[in-house]
């Protein structure tokens, strides 16, 4: 993938939310977008078209993250209230509201069969959520980390979670071990190669960090953006060729995976770019923004 | 009802209800609404108005006459004629799959199946199947193209040929030859009587013919013999396969078609590996029909008969019919012309083309040389020149004798520098010109002043030089060779050295292994003798005699060479480690030495070897490139502190396993240890596990023990905070609080365990007035009389929460206990309580509750007891005694800690115990003596108890064992003291 091909060209411009946008998320076909923001609501878009498809309106403060099954049937967002919700996407109706942390949410996801959600909390763990029983207990808590968990990751078998103590740690289910890659900086988001084998870590010393997941190394660190106190997401492209990241001047930086250059930068926002998500196929990009918009980049 | 009913029906259907029939008119309009429509055609049913299914006789089709209740047919509204089966009915079918499947599944089926068409069979599954086995057979001969199983082997054809079938429809049946037996015996005979009829017809002809006759006759027997044989026996022989393709060239290739010669010998080649025991039984057959060889396989061509056996060598004699030799060949693709086959004849030696034959005699003779003649002075031997010019021009006269100049101090000067480039060779010389051009001094190297003299002392000290080596080479290896070590080996090879942090060289706590391992390495190398002189001067140890005197030791056996005693006798008295340690000092001295020779900077090499020992003796391998090395992966190591990685144990829950899909790794293993999160998890738990104990006497690794491993690892403030926010609360219920009260306290402080431990109650609340008495008289302690106990100071000094902790237990314990006689009058009994506490950090509280009711009973035993325990108190205090001190200043901070964690969790035993033994001693005045005893007693069990288990426990974790002897020690300097003021 060229250079030329970033997506660099703004496409369309979501407007809606009332206040900053704290996540914008694709659906797993890239067809449809998720974003979230401080106006507690949750919002589906058509960012191919530009159009504003449905409005979810039950928390009671700031939603931070929403996450959505393959199969585009239910939805799960959590934030300042302290509470997991678990949505009906066609109806629009909370199935069920996880309680149980014990600060803000920070971060939430489904896992592959859609049977689990895992939330990250500022209470400093990580909690799986059961969608299939009724129960609203925790399946599961994790709580070895020190500081406020910022941002988690799930694979098939494995739960990682990045925390402001500076360690992102890796939850195997599988072999019941937990692997702790100790960065020394804060991590502020994590996110996955597309093939699971590396680990973008974004940190406060406005530095992404990407490591091995199999040793732990590190395998580059990439700067120049400034990354000093807000939550900004940073993912990797559809091709894994370039990492993408926002800025809290307003700007969205790609890097080169591997010499780690600053590919291209421009200016998407007015405000802080807090949410970047990259289309699973295309070249095609959302980011969302403090200044209330969500912007579709295209080649 | 409903039962009754069903129960009396036996065949039909009972007569439905009129309740039954509206419902169903209900459930037809229902259904008639659109959505019975959706069903499959096979699901629906036909339903009058009124909703019923009509019936149309039992015998005429019951509910479903006709097609789908209607008069038409899956193939339209035509009536198919009435076929009768009764012709057929015998008729056996054999059955497939597809007569049971329905249609839709037939069709899915249709795609997958695989199957040959019968058009693949060419030659008929017989000769296919011949064909598969002897290309099978000659797979494992030849290289193929197509590496693995033949293709025919899995591709075999279903059917069989038309060929075949025609063959069959006339009359031919499988295993039999085409050829008819009959015709061939036929034919025979007519033969035999035409043989017969000229010999009768003329005489003449006879001698003429009856030769070839029975030649052909026998011949043609012989052909057929074989040849019918292998038929029957082997079914229908396909002739084509005989050729199979073996090469590896493409298809229709022909390597030989312009060389047609080359087919022959290839083919005898090839013939000749493939099976030499045919051969050999037909030539054995051969021999024994007198007749010659060869011609007789036909299917078998010329390759055969190219053989060098010595049967065959005179088929080619000549007048040889070769005729028939042609004809045999026809059925080989190639397309040899009766010329050719002609010239073969000529030419059929060995290893000679067609066309050409052996000459008889060959002009080429082997040249032949003499080994070359080696000198008589030769010496088998090679001598290697060393780069330091040993054998520099031995041999030349010199140059003659100069004066030596006047100035002393250039006299020197030149002798020096003679001596070193006689040494270290020409190099060294120009690389000093080079330096000191500039140099007045050194003007006699380029020519000036004192040249001549110079010259004439290099070539005295060459000489020398080279003396001392040929001495050297009369036992061994030039030392020029010497000097290649394994590490300089291993850095012109490019190796990469061990990797060998100074860290952990450094450390005095070295493997005894790794020492070992660097002791026997260096004694296998021997160094050059040239090194001692240098280091005669050098005295790295000048302060220590012995050591000094042990290094030059060490260095004489090092350079001198030779295997060195295991063990040196002056370090006789020295512990193995030190030895070691010292060992690697005097390495890394004896490199310094080495180093400062090399380096010839003119700084003494006193300096090198003081900074190597100020590095404390870790470089002890010589090599200051290695030294480079290491302080840049130091480097590097800092860099890549990060990120870090670490592992652990992590229990994922059975259901979240079940909701990954995954098998829990955990499954079946017995629960985790619930994770203390704060200390008053620990302060809960702790009496409870210290009774499970004690119930199953066998000392296990416990949760408390565990525990309390945690208490000492966690945060120090945030223990605090707790304590000072958890405690008011945890006293108040202890202290104010009566029995019953109590009860539901620990049935609350408890809920987290199994309710059966009712029993356990009582106890926990005999503990709890026992902790606080015990906190009541360690407050007095504290707040009456200071004891002059350095450590306790500290203690005390460290964390004021416990202080503030203990004085508010003072002034609440005052109230509910009767204990101001024992408070003011005797100290003695509240020291030993606070012994006792001390001492039992697990044990002692479950042992006390439990064996309070004996001991209470038996308390004429406890003076006999108190007797023997003083004697054996003091016995240990003796011992104890000076390793108190050591320890309590190792340990005083994390003592404090540790102390602090135990005297929490022990409040409620040690309570126990004093309420105990208010409750067994009746009159106040006895009870000093008396308590004492007991007291005494109960701590000497307990104390020989734990010392049993700290013995166990202390390969296990160094931690609590230290943690333990303090205790103990502490308790036991507490019990010495008051010894001494009794």
């Amino acid at each position: 993938m060229s250079v030329a091909d970033l997506p660099r060209k703004e496409a369309n411009v979501l407007k809606g939310h009332e206040g900053a946008v704290l996540a914008a998320r694709f659906n797993s076909d890239g067809n449809y977008c998720l974003s979230c923001g401080k106006d507690r609501t949750i919002r589906l878009w058509n960012p191919h078209r530009g159009i504003h498809i449905k409005t979810y309106k039950s928390h009671g403060r700031e939603v931070r993250d929403v996450h959505v099954t393959p199969d585009n049937s239910k939805l799960c967002s959590c934030g300042g209230d302290r509470q997991i919700f678990y949505w009906d996407v066609s109806t629009g109706r909370v199935i069920r509201k996880f309680r149980g942390h014990e600060g803000e949410v920070n971060a939430v996801k489904f896992n592959d069969y859609s049977s689990v959600v895992v939330s990250a909390g500022y209470d400093q763990s990580l909690r799986a959520w059961d969608c299939r029983s009724h129960s609203t207990e925790p399946i599961q808590i994790i709580d070895s980390f020190q500081d406020s968990v910022m941002s988690v990751c799930l694979t098939k078998t494995e739960i990682i979670g990045g925390s402001v103590d500076g360690i992102v740690r890796t939850f195997d289910i599988r072999i019941g071990r937990e692997i702790s890659d100790d960065l020394g900086q804060p991590v502020n988001c994590i996110s996955m190669s597309n093939d699971g084998n590396c680990i973008l870590a974004s940190c406060l010393d406005s530095t992404l960090r990407l490591l091995d997941r199999s040793t732990g190394e590190q395998l580059q660190e990439y700067k120049g953006h400034t990354c000093k106190s807000y939550k900004l997401d940073c993912c990797l492209t559809n091709t894994d060729a370039h990492v993408t990241g926002g800025s809290e001047d307003g700007f969205v930086y790609f890097w080169d995976l591997v010499d780690a250059s600053v590919v291209s930068s421009f200016r998407a926002h007015a405000s802080v770019v807090t949410s970047v998500s990259y289309h699973p196929k295309d070249n095609c990009m959302i980011t969302a923004s403090v200044d209330g918009t969500i912007r579709t980049w295209k080649t | 009802m409903d039962s009754d009913e069903e129960d009396f029906v036996f065949y039909g259907t009972p007569i439905e209800r009129e309740e039954e029939i509206t419902s169903r008119k209900k459930k037809a309009v229902a259904e008639a609404s659109g959505q019975l429509r959706t069903l499959p055609s096979w699901k629906q049913e036909v339903r009058d108005e009124e909703g019923r299914r009509r019936f149309h006789g039992a015998f005429t089709g019951g509910y479903s006459a006709g097609y789908y209740n209607t008069v038409g047919s899956k193939e339209g509204w035509a009536p198919q004629t009435f076929v009768s089966s009764r012709k057929n009915r015998a008729e056996v079918k054999q059955q497939s799959i597809f007569n049971f499947l329905d249609e839709d599944e037939k069709e899915d089926l249709e795609g997958q199946s695989l199957g040959t068409s019968f058009q693949f069979d060419t030659f008929g599954f017989t000769a296919a199947e011949l064909a598969r086995k002897q290309a099978e057979k000659e797979q494992q001969q030849r290289p193929s193209t197509i590496p693995g199983p033949v293709p025919d082997e899995i591709l075999l054809p279903a059917t069989e040929s038309i060929g075949v079938k025609l063959l069959l429809k006339m009359g031919w049946r499988r295993g039999r030859s085409i050829k008819d037996s009959h015709a061939n015996s036929l034919y025979d005979a007519r033969r035999e009587a035409r043989k017969a009829f000229l010999a009768f017809s003329s005489d003449d002809a006879k001698a003429q013919l009856s030769e070839p006759e029975a030649n052909t006759g026998d011949h043609e027997n012989d052909v057929e013999q074989p040849a019918s044989d292998d038929v029957h026996s082997s079914q229908n022989k396909h002739v084509d396969v005989l050729n199979p393709k073996q090469d590896l060239h493409g298809l229709g290739f022909d390597p030989y078609k312009h060389a047609p010669e080359f087919r022959d010998k290839k083919r005898s080649r090839m013939s000749e590996n493939r099976d030499p025991g045919y051969r050999k039984a037909r030539s054995m057959k051969n021999d024994l029909f007198g007749f010659k060889s060869g011609n007789v396989a036909p299917g078998f061509g010329i390759g055969a008969l190219e053989e060098l056996d010595d049967e065959d060598e005179d088929v080619y004699a000549p007048g040889y019919n070769f005729e028939e030799k042609y004809v045999q060949e026809i059925d080989e693709p190639s397309t040899l012309t009766i010329e050719d086959s002609k010239r073969k004849l000529l030419t059929k030696e060995q290893g000679v083309l067609p066309g050409f034959r052996l000459a008889s005699n060959s002009d080429y003779q082997l040249e032949r040389f003499d080994p070359p003649l080696v000198p008589k002075d030769f010496v088998p031997q090679h001598r290697f020149s060393g780069p330091l010019e040993t054998d520099y021009k031995v041999a030349d006269p010199g140059p003659p004798e100069v004066p030596s100049p006047e100035d002393n101090n250039l006299k020197l000067l030149i002798d020096g520098v003679a001596a070193l480039v006689a040494r270290c060779g020409k190099l060294f010389e120009d690389l000093s010109r080079e330096k000191n051009q500039s140099n007045p001094l050194f003007s006699f190297l380029t020519g000036g002043n004192g040249h001549d003299y110079y010259s004439r002392k290099l070539w005295e000290a060459r000489q020398k030089q080279a003396d001392k080596t040929k001495h050297q080479l009369d036992g061994k290896l030039a030392p020029s060779m010497q000097k290649i070590s394994a590490e300089t080996r291993g850095k012109i090879l490019g190796e990469r050295p061990l990797e060998r942090s100074s860290k952990d060289s450094s450390s005095s706590v070295v493997s005894s292994e790794s020492i070992h391992l660097q002791y026997n390495l260096s004694d296998t190398f021997m160094k050059p003798t040239s090194f001692s002189e240098l280091l005669e001067i050098t005295k790295p140890f000048k302060d220590d005699n012995a050591k000094q005197e042990r290094f030059e030791r060490f260095l004489k056996e090092k350079y001198l060479g030779g295997l060195r005693s295991t063990h040196s006798g002056g370090t006789s008295n020295m512990s193995e480690a030190a030895r070691a340690r010292e060992r690697l000092d005097f390495e890394a001295a004896a490199d310094a030495i080495e180093k400062g020779k090399w380096a010839k900077e003119g700084k003494p090499p006193t300096n090198h070897i003081t900074e190597y020992l100020a590095t404390g003796g870790m470089q002890f391998t010589s090599g200051g490139l290695q030294q480079v090395q290491d302080t840049q992966a130091e480097e590097m190591i800092k860099k890549k502190i990060f990120p870090k990685r670490e592992e652990y144990q992590w229990r994922p829950s059975p259901i979240l396993c079940k909701r990954f899909d995954l098998t829990d790794p955990y499954m079946g293993k017995p629960p985790p240890a619930p994770r203390m999160r704060s200390k008053i998890d620990t302060l809960i738990f702790t009496p409870d596990s210290v009774k499970a104990r004690d119930r199953e006497e066998t000392a296990k690794p416990s949760r408390d023990q565990r525990i309390s491993e945690d208490a000492a690892e966690k945060e120090i403030e945030v223990e605090v905070e707790v304590e000072n926010v958890e405690r008011p609360v945890d006293l108040y219920k202890a202290i104010f609080s009566d029995d019953s009260d109590d009860e539901g306290d620990t049935s609350r402080l408890n809920n987290l365990e199994d309710p059966e431990k009712k029993v356990e109650a009582a106890n926990t609340t005999l503990n709890r007035l026992m902790a606080g008495d015990f906190l009541e008289s360690l407050g007095k302690e504290l707040g009456l009389e200071v004891p002059p106990d350095v450590a306790y100071a500290t203690n005390n000094a460290s964390n004021p929460a416990s202080h503030k902790e203990i004085v508010n237990a003072n002034s609440g314990n005052a109230k509910p206990l009767s204990g101001s006689p024992k408070q003011d009058g005797v100290p003695d009994t509240q020291e030993r309580a606070e012994v006792g506490v001390y001492k039992k950090n697990e044990l002692i509280h479950s042992n006390s509750a439990k064996s309070s009711s004996k001991l209470a009973d038996t308390g004429s035993l406890e003076t006999k007891y108190d007797k023997v325990n003083s004697g054996k108190v003091l016995h240990e205090d003796g011992k104890v005694k000076t390793p108190l001190s050591q320890n309590r200043r190792l340990s005083s901070s994390s003592l404090s800690e540790d102390e602090r964690s135990k005297k929490r969790s022990r409040r409620h035993q040690h309570r126990s115990v004093d309420s105990d033994s208010d409750s067994s001693s009746d009159d106040r005045g006895g009870y000093d003596s008396r308590s004492k005893g007991r007291r005494i007693s109960r701590e000497k069990s307990h104390s020989s108890k734990k010392h049993s288990k700290h013995h166990k426990r202390r390969s296990r974790d160094s931690h609590s064992r230290s943690h333990h002897r303090s205790e103990r020690e502490h308790a036991e300097a507490r019990r010495d003291k008051h010894k001494r003021r009794s």
